[in-house]
Formats: structure tokens, sequence, C-alpha cells
């Protein structure tokens, strides 16, 4: 059993490639007078699942938002997939039909059926004709195990259905990087699991992932590198074996018993 | 009755619900609503009666005004007067009915302004039609294309270039609209499809097949243009258009232009380019600081100083413009408020997914905002409809213009309660439709998506 588990993580990490698709040198950001962002250095491989923890207010949020511009960040460069990430429109609309983004507030579209949240994207950013936008749709959420639910509204799902129709919505755009916002703190503890095993099934499929969680079976399971963040740093990282077991700063070892403790 | 629980064959004991009961006596049906709510203690016993008695003094006041001393057949208000003692003249409003529905429209040409109703009536009734296609292109056009037809039916007269081309482009517009939506019942196909098929285009790609259609469309304007080309109708100055018929021109265009106007306002003041935001501002603010009154008299007096000599710009067209910008003030601060209620994630989301500004705006944001803005947007184009009766100050003789008329008419001199009263009728019956409307749109548009 305990080979087994190796030998399925060796054979996920071996999917990691050489190839370099996020790219954060010395980034900073300040919302107002407060320094969020510490020069952020950040390299991620296509394929590499990353788990982002730390406390409330550290700065997760920010950083995984500055990835796909939903924050501007006004030092250091950002690359991504090979383009610059400045004030050039173009290359944030490159950008962000390349990254999809998952929310802890699900963040659905509620005046629009569950299909037609997952088709609005690829008919008009990519401008797919409805029938081929509906047939990618119907295959993300029969991905999801929810193709039976396609006609309803969002209003009309519980939260772990709604938050699979919105990872399954930034699918359809055929995303090379997918970041995730917490995704499952606003779930009930039974909605948890089945959001966590879709995406885990992603992360079988070689997605490079950026995932702020709390969630450390997930992170144990399929993350290449935890990243503990702190007062807008990266305080530590390692893999997810060594950062649990053998943390090497004291910061980081009282943060793990804290969420241990519960 | 036992109260042995029964049990089935493993030993379980079997729940069985209890048989409801009928409820006590008195809490419902007619006694009991009416115990409960009107008789229910002696506060609430005396309001119901000192209401019912003001509804009864009220009603038989009314009565009495309308019915028991109303006169229907008279020559003059002399004859009411003499006829039942200061008898209620509901002939004076018979005789001048006509005025206060159309102005001094000439009768003989009346016909028009009902033949344009009644277009309007057609052009927009397929969007309540649920087999009819291209809804949007419907009502867009009846927006766009409509108002120059009816234009040119109110005011006749020789055409000038411009309305040489567009009229026809209406005609075959309203035409095609009418073939449409009875193929689209009767056969339920569109008449875009019929055309396609006919000029066997079908298994073409989509470019092509728009060749037959743009074809088709230049025939039709082709020969409706070279049909008409003599025809005329006579020529009717705005000075003699009047009553509801002007009220309802003047709002009409005051309310299909306030909702895109006052989208584009609301958008500009939220915009990120200081320019854009504070000429947004600036506009939204003075208009909606300045009572309409007076932006009216400035409309009429101060525009035409601004013009060039000859050109001449009539009263009713200021007015027009005047209502337009007042309208579009007042719809983009709704506007604003629906906005704003759209909580930032649907924002980020839709930008998350790479949609452009006027993509958000216009697929997530709008949609949901007006939805919400219903009641808001309904509400102000009833505000709009009564506040036009300001404009029989500048000297248009919209409906309270025409009813104020009637007094001046030597025969009917003095008669001022009856005309009075109804265009209160008239204006109750168009806003409570309206608003019922709103009410209903409401609760259809929000089954789709409770929260
Ligand atoms: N728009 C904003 N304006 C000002 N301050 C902000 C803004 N957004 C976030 N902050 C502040 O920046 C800090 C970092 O926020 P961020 O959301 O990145 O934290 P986080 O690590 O994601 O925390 P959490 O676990 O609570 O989600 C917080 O102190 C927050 O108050
Ligand atoms: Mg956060």
């Amino acid at each position: 059993m305990a080979i087994d588990t190796i030998t399925e993580q060796e054979q996920l990490k071996s999917a990691v490639s050489d190839e370099v698709v996020v790219t954060m040198v010395s980034v900073n950001k300040w919302f107002g007078d407060f320094h969020v962002l510490k020069d952020i250095d950040l390299t991620v491989h296509k394929g590499e699942r990353v788990v982002i923890c730390g406390p409330s207010g550290s700065g997760k949020s920010t950083l995984i938002r500055c990835i796909n511009r939903l924050e501007e960040h006004q030092r250091g460069d950002i690359v991504i997939n090979g383009v610059v990430l400045d004030n050039n429109l173009k290359n944030i609309d490159t950008i962000r039909r390349d990254v999809g983004m998952v929310f802890q507030s699900f963040n659905l579209f509620p005046h629009l059926s569950v299909l037609e949240n997952c088709t609005l994207a690829p008919i008009w950013v990519r401008n797919m004709s409805k029938r081929e936008a509906e047939e990618v749709a119907m295959e993300y959420l029969t991905r999801v195990k929810i193709p039976e639910q396609a006609a309803k509204y969002p209003g009309q799902l519980s939260g772990g259905q709604q938050q699979r129709v919105a990872i399954a919505r930034s699918l359809c755009m055929n995303p090379q990087i997918m970041l995730f916002d917490e995704p499952t703190s606003a779930l009930d503890p039974e909605m948890i699991s089945e959001v966590l095993d879709v995406m885990v099934e992603l992360a079988d499929t070689g997605m490079t992932m950026l995932c702020v969680t709390h969630e450390m079976g997930f992170a144990k399971r399929v993350a290449d590198r935890v990243i503990f963040m702190d007062f807008g740093e990266i305080v530590e990282q390692n893999t997810p074996n060594e950062f649990f077991d053998n943390p090497q700063l004291d910061r980081t070892k009282l943060f793990l018993s804290q969420i241990l403790a519960h | 009755m036992s109260d042995v629980p029964t049990r089935d064959a493993d030993g379980m004991i079997i729940f069985r619900p209890k048989p409801s009961q009928p409820p006590p006596p008195n809490t419902t049906g007619v006694i009991g609503w009416l115990r409960f709510n009107l008789f229910n203690g002696i506060f609430s016993t005396l309001a119901t009666l000192i209401g019912l008695a003001a509804l009864v003094y009220v009603f038989l006041a009314f009565y009495d005004w309308a019915i028991v001393k109303g006169v229907w057949e008279a020559q003059n208000r002399q004859e009411c007067r003499l006829g039942k003692e200061w008898g209620t003249c509901w002939a004076g409003v018979e005789f001048w009915f006509s005025g206060f529905i159309y102005g001094r429209y000439p009768a003989p040409e009346i016909w028009r302004i009902n033949l344009a109703a009644l277009i309007l009536v057609l052009w927009m009734a397929p969007l309540w039609i649920p087999r009819v296609t291209a809804k949007s292109v419907i009502g867009l056009s009846a927006v766009l294309v409509f108002p120059f037809l009816a234009g040119y039916m109110f005011l006749g007269g020789e055409r000038n270039l411009f309305m040489v081309a567009v009229v026809p482009v209406a005609m075959v517009w309203f035409a095609a609209t009418m073939v449409h939506v009875l193929l689209c019942v009767l056969t339920g196909h569109g008449l875009g499809r019929w055309i396609i098929h006919l000029t066997g285009f079908s298994n073409r790609s989509d470019r092509a097949a728009r060749y037959p259609l743009m074809a088709a469309a230049a025939v039709a304007w082709l020969l409706v243009l070279f049909a008409i080309r003599d025809w005329t109708l006579v020529e009717v100055g705005t000075n003699r258009w009047g009553g509801l018929f002007l009220t309802t021109v003047i709002s009409g265009i005051g309310i299909a232009s306030a909702l895109p106007s006052g989208i584009v306002l609301a958008l500009g003041r939220r915009s990120k380019m200081p320019i854009i935001r504070i000429l947004c501002i600036g506009f939204i603010e003075l208009f909606r600081s300045v009572p309409l009154i007076t932006i009216l008299f400035m409309a009429t007096t101060m525009f035409p100083l601004f013009l060039p000599e000859g050109l001449v710009f009539n009263k009713l067209a200021s007015a027009i413009v005047a209502v337009c910008l007042f309208a579009a003030a007042y719809m983009a601060e709704t506007v604003r408020g629906g906005l704003q209620a759209i909580p930032k994630g649907q924002y980020e989301a839709a930008e998350a997914v790479g949609l452009g500004y006027w993509k958000v705006m216009g697929l997530i944001v709008l949609p949901q905002a007006l939805k919400l803005m219903i009641p808001n947007i309904v509400g102000n184009f009833i505000g709009l409809f009564k506040d036009t009766t300001l404009v029989s100050i500048i000297g248009l003789y919209d409906l309270l213009g025409m009813v104020k008329a009637v007094s001046h008419d030597p025969q009917w001199i003095g008669l001022h309660h009856e005309p009075l009263f109804t265009a209160a009728l008239i204006f109750f019956l168009a806003c409570f439709a309206m608003s019922k409307y709103s009410q209903y749109l409401e609760r259809k548009l929000g089954a789709g998506d409770r929260r």
C-alpha cells in the first residue's frame, strides 16, 4: 500500500517538465500604505502543483490574484507562459485566456444556466460556435460529475455542486494554468470532499495548479511543493513530506501545530 | 382508538402519521377572515367602521357628482347648468374628447395617428409570442426604425432625400417583420430561413447565406421606393399636434432614449478615465439639480440663440430634446444604483475567464443590474410620462394643455373639473397599467434564478 502511494507520487512528479510557466521576480504590492507582497520570487513549472498556505491576511489571495491581473502589482516582474504581465491590455487578455480561476465564493453568473455559465467565455472569448461550446461544456460537466444539472440555474444547486460548475467553467476555456483561492472554505464538510475529488482528478491530468488551501490532506496527496506565506513573504517552501514532517523555521512549525491542533 | 403499536414482521414499530383535522371554526373562510382582519378588538373595529364610513361618503359624493348630476346631452355649458341644477357637464368632455386624444390634428387625417399606433402594436406584439425568433431584432427595429415611419405619417408633406430613402426602409422592415412572424407561427421557421431555403443557399456557408437575404431586402426596398415615389401625405405642422397623442410622442421618445443614454452615462460615471467621468458627473448633476420646467424654458428660449439664423428649431423638437436630456440624467442615477448592487465577484469571475470591459458589462453586469432595476426603471418611465404635462406651460397642447383649452372655448367656457377628471383618469389608467406590468415582469424574470 505504502509502496503504491510512493510510486503514484513519483509518477505524478515526473509529469513536471522543465518548461517554466509562471515567473515572479521580486514582486511587490501595496494597498495604500500597506505592504501586502514583499519581494516575492516564485517559479512554477509546467505540470507542477503548488499549494500555498499561511495565516489569514498573509497575502495568499493577493499573490495568486496578481497572476491574472485581478490585482495589479506595483514593482517586480511577472511572466506567464512567456507573456510579460504589464499594462498592455492585449497581454492581459492573452494571459487571462490561459489562466483559469476558481474563487472561494464560486462567483457563478446567477442569471445564466449552468450550461450557459460554461459556454459563455468559449463563445465570446474564443469565438467558438454555440454547438461546439456546448459539447465542450458537457464534457467538462461530466468530468466534474454534474452533467444532469446543466439546465439548472446556480441558485438551485448546493455549494459543492456550484463550486464544481465553477471549475468546469474555467476548464472550458482550456487553460494552461489553474488558480484556486480557498475553493473549499465556503463549503460544508460533506461537500468539501466532492470538490477535492474533482481537484485531485484534475491534478492527475497534469494540469499546472496553484492552490491556496488549508486542506493538508489534499496538499500531501497531490502537491509537488507547499509554500508557506506570512506577512506578505514566502517564509518557507518545500516538498509536502519535508514541509509537514520537517519544517525548517519556527514560524512554520507554529503554524502547522495550529492548523493540525483541531 | 387503540394505543397498541403495530409492528412489522421484524418487530419494528410502524410509524403512522396522525390524520389531519379541520381547523377550529371561524379562523378560515369569509367570517374568520373578517373577524381576524377587520374586527379584531375594539381599536380595529373602530378603525374599520371609520374607514368604511369615509369610503361610503366619498363614493356617494362622487356618485352624486358624476352620475346623478351628470348631463350627457347638451350643446354648451349653459344647457348643462340649466338641464340639471349645476349639472356635471360630461357633454363638454364628449364634445372635446377627440381633442384630448389627438389635439387639433385635422379630423380627416386622424387615421394616420391610429394607423401608426396600430403598426407599433403589431410591431411590438411578436415580442410576447413565444414561437417567434429574432426577437431582439424586432424589438430594436421597433425602437430604431419605426420612429421614422411614424414621423413621416404624423408630419406628412414632401419627403426630403433622407426620408425618401428611409420611409421605404421602414415599410419593408415592417412588412418583413409581419411575414416573419406569420411564418414563425405557422411553420416554425423565420423569414430568413425561408429565403435562404427557397433560393437554395441552405447548404452554403453562413457568410454566403447572407447574400440572398441582402438581395431580397434591396429588391423589396427598390420596389417600394419606386411604388411610393409620387405618394405624399398632407402636411400637418407640429403646432396642430396635441392631446394624448403629443404626450405619448414626447414621453415615448424620452423613454426610448432614456435607457440607452442612461446606461452610457452611468458607465461613464464609473469610468477610470477622468475626463469622461467628469463630463458624465457634470451632465448628470446639472440636469438633476434643475427642475424640468426650467430646462424646458431654456430649451425653447435659448436653443434658438445658439443656432444659426436660418435654422428653425421648432418648439416641439426643443421640448423633446429637453425631456430626453432630463430623462437621461435621471435614468443614469437609477442604472448606477443597479450597477452598485452587483457584487465585485461577478466582475472578477467575468474578467478571469477573459471577457473584456464591454462584454463584462453587456453579458454579465447589465443583464443582472437591469433586472434588479425594473421597478425603478418603470417608476422612472411613469414619472416621465406624467412630467411631460409640463410642456403645456411652454405652450404645447399636450393632454393637459388640451384639457385646459376647453375652458377657453366660448361654448364650454369655464369648464374645468370634468375635463381635468377625464385627464386624471387617462393618466391613471396608463400609469397603473405600466406599474402592474412591471410587477408581472419582475415576478416572471425573478422566477428563473432565485439566489
Ligand atoms: N482591496 C484591498 N484594499 C486594501 N487592503 C486589502 C485589499 N485586499 C486585501 N487587503 C489586505 O491585504 C492583506 C492580504 O489580503 P489577502 O486577501 O491576500 O490575504 P489572505 O492571505 O488571502 O487571507 P485569507 O486567508 O483571509 O483569505 C489583508 O490584510 C487584507 O486586509
Ligand atoms: Mg484569501
